[in-house]
């Protein structure tokens, strides 16, 4: 009888292996392997990259605002620091406006905003991580990542073509939100879909790609929204003309460069 | 439908564009048309025509191109208006805000030559045309920039031309940035912009590992503009008290020599998140600091070197700032000419921090010493009016961004204990859409004296209104 048992489970075992596809296998890693890479998908692809970005803000009343801008990225390490440079061209009275970030994990980022009107640099505190990006449904953390030391991970499923992940703030002071639910594409780590749950642990936001493709072998969303269900407004991001390991230099991230803005790059 | 909805996103528009209007009209009352009546017409056709273009046409919000390489051009239209509060001997009682303005900027990258392509050269140019109602009308047009950059090697910067000026880590305080700054349209409310004034010079800016220096050269001095009673009344200590249009000063500029040019210097670099600044300036006070001839009401700006250093990062989960600078007033070193301004040390802290949900807060506490000042008042004669040794000045600045950042209401306090004075600005920001935004605030300074620098513009209290469409 055991005979029996342990030879059809030894069968069943060699079964499943076999119907298993490479997913599968994958599903094995442990949930900081899969959110170690799908942060690297989302932020890190390539040494450096950039994007013309249009923003589509829908309020609750359906009215449209626009904002076009260039990001320019500089990754000092993969998963680390890493450099951003964004430069306004829409809506005119924030044209030639940049917002620069040096993103550290130890500590609280360095932002610049230089104020071309005032010609003005000034430095921001970074501590406001969960505000609204340029008065968009995204917050500084979409556009620039969150650490990811800041949230307990846990592996809630992995059925499907998708792990689901729960993401638990280690501090809950600093959030407004109790928890959120990552959904990661397992043939290439892209994170499909994050769900905020308020803290009467109600969904009330959802950021999501609408649009993934190849770039240069980089797999790459080309289109997200964040939709906040509470208030009725959403905002659509097109990523257009994303370009990986270009050679940006490092030193376009400082002063010098809020105040003569690298055409060459932002073309 | 969507005809329908753009013409409900355009009733919206009327709706706070006619509200304007009302508002426009009802100072006309006020002022009791004592305007001539072309000038009440033409502001009225501009208004009109303004607002018109705005509803019937889709915002134009990138501005637009002349041909299909051609350089963009950008700008704005605005309309201010602001109503006076109090009553004094200035050209107006009523009002001492109205004007329209017209602002068409550009950028251009010549390549007609293979130096300027590998240089990157770029000119910069912007205009401002404005129709000032305050003078009848008085149309002026000026260029704000106008300047050449290249960049012959890798670790140089030139800007040559009109440009604005600016460096240091106040916050409206400024201490190591001795560029010329216009008061006036400060304390009637024109927009910040409008607070630094551009001047014509060359600045260079050397790049290296160890620091970053920018050396500025001003062949023709360029002053504050300050209150002379036209439209804000101010202390005349001439006049023994505060004056408006009746004040008959002369103010003496250096003259256009190359002793007379100014160099700035600024010297920079940054340990970790720390940005460390050090400055030197050669030039001349800003503000008329001398008497030159008391009988004929004479003044001048005197001499001035200063010394500075400036320190700037994170601290206490905000952003911290401390600046230092030292003035020799050249032309009185021992400070016992009593008609020339003293040395004088000043002394900043700051802090700013995000609050979350959309509300900051920043403070400054300022110093300032009148160096030598036993020598001062040793050499004060019966009638003089005395100013005093030390000076403290606090400031606020509040801000709070509401639905999705499309309203900004705006606190700025500034509070000195030792003069018993402070200025009162609030502000109030609404983008109606990508391109139209509407503006109100109010400027509301008051003091124990007449003759500190917030008191004695305490009856040119303000409330103003902009509308401004952006191109």
């Amino acid at each position: 009888m055991i005979k029996l048992i342990t030879k059809s489970l030894f069968f069943g075992i060699v079964f499943c292996l076999l119907l298993m596809s490479p997913n599968k296998i994958i599903a094995a890693e442990t949930v900081e392997e899969i959110i170690v890479k799908a942060n690297n998908v989302a932020y890190y692809e390539g040494k450096d990259g950039r994007s013309n970005v249009k923003m589509t803000i829908t309020d609750a009343q359906g009215r449209n605002r626009v904002r076009e801008f260039t990001i320019l990225r500089f990754d000092i390490e993969d998963g680390k620091e890493q450099k951003y440079y964004v430069y306004f061209n829409k809506p005119a009275d924030v044209q030639d406006m940049v917002y620069m970030v040096w993103k550290y994990l130890d500590r609280d980022d360095d932002r610049w905003l230089y104020l071309p009107a005032l010609d003005l640099v000034r430095r921001i505190a970074a501590n406001d991580n969960r505000s609204s990006f340029v008065g968009s449904n995204f917050v500084y953390e979409d556009i620039s990542g969150r650490g990811l030391a800041l949230d307990n991970h846990e592996l809630i499923s992995s059925e499907g073509d998708v792990f689901k992940i729960k993401n638990t703030p280690k501090d809950s002071a600093d959030v407004e939100f109790s928890y959120f639910e990552v959904y990661i594409q397992k043939s290439n780590f892209v994170p499909v879909k994050a769900e905020y749950y308020d803290k009467q642990g109600k969904l009330y936001k959802i950021v999501e790609a609408i649009e993934v493709k190849d770039i240069n072998g980089h797999p790459t969303v080309t289109k997200s929204k964040a939709t906040d269900l509470a208030v009725g407004s959403n905002t659509v991001i097109d990523f257009l003309n994303v370009e990986y390991d270009l050679g940006i230099e490092d030193e376009i991230f400082t002063e010098r460069y809020l105040r003569r803005p690298p055409r060459k790059w932002l073309n | 439908m969507a005809k329908l909805k753009t013409l409900l996103e355009n009733a919206h528009l009327l709706r706070y564009s006619l509200f304007y209007l009302c508002g426009v009209q009802q100072v006309r009352l006020r002022v009791h048309l004592r305007m001539p009546c072309i000038c009440t017409f033409f502001n009225s056709v501009l208004v009109l025509s303004f607002l018109i273009v705005c509803i019937t046409q889709t915002p134009v919000y990138a501005g637009f191109k002349i041909g299909e390489n051609g350089p963009r051009i950008n700008g704005f239209f605005e309309n201010d208006l602001g109503l006076k509060l109090g009553n004094d001997s200035t050209k107006r009682d009523e009002f001492n805000l109205f004007e329209q303005r017209l602002q068409i900027k550009t950028k251009l990258y010549p390549e007609w030559n293979k130096a300027l392509v590998d240089w990157m050269a770029a000119i910069d140019a912007k205009a401002d045309f404005t129709v000032d109602e305050y003078f009848n009308g008085r149309t002026n047009a000026q260029w704000r920039l106008l300047n050449l950059s290249l960049s012959p090697v890798g670790w140089l910067d030139l800007k040559a031309g009109r440009q604005v000026f600016t460096w240091g880590t106040g916050d409206y305080l400024f201490i190591n940035d001795l560029f010329p700054k216009d008061y006036v349209s400060f304390y009637i409310g024109r927009d910040d912009e409008y607070l630094k004034k551009p001047s014509d010079g060359i600045k260079a800016s050397l790049y290296s590992e160890i620091s970053n220096v920018d050396i500025i050269i001003i062949p023709e001095f360029e002053p504050n503009t300050l209150f002379n009673g036209q439209r804000v009344s101010f202390f005349d200590a001439f006049q023994g008290g505060i004056s408006g249009v009746n004040s008959q000063r002369t103010l003496n500029e250096p003259s256009q020599n190359p002793e007379n040019a100014e160099y700035a210097m600024r010297v920079y670099r940054s340990f970790e998140s720390y940005e460390a600044a050090a400055y030197f300036f050669r030039g001349f006070w800003k503000s008329p600091r001398g008497y030159l001839d008391e009988m004929n009401r004479v003044l001048f700006y005197p001499r001035l070197d200063a010394y500075g250093m400036s320190l700037r990062g994170p601290g206490l989960g905000g952003i911290a700032n401390a600046e230092f600078g030292y003035y020799n007033s050249r032309q009185d070193d021992n400070g016992d000419n009593r008609l020339i301004q003293n040395s004088t040390l000043k002394f900043m802290v700051g802090y700013a921090k995000d609050l979350g949900n959309d509300l900051s807060v920043g403070v400054q506490y300022l110093f300032e010493q009148t160096l030598d000042y036993d020598n001062y008042s040793s050499a004060l004669m019966g009638a003089d009016y005395v100013w005093d040794e030390y000076r403290h000045l606090n400031t606020m600045r509040i801000t709070k961004l509401y639905k999705n950042q499309t309203v900004r209401a705006g606190l700025f306090i500034f509070f000195s204990p030792s003069d018993l004075d402070g200025y009162i600005r609030p502000t109030m920001d609404y983008d109606l859409n990508d391109a139209l935004k509407l503006t109100f605030g109010a400027n509301l300074p008051w003091g124990e004296d007449t003759h500190t620098e917030f008191g004695q513009s305490e009856h040119n209290k303000n409330i103003y209104s902009r509308v401004k469409y952006s191109f």
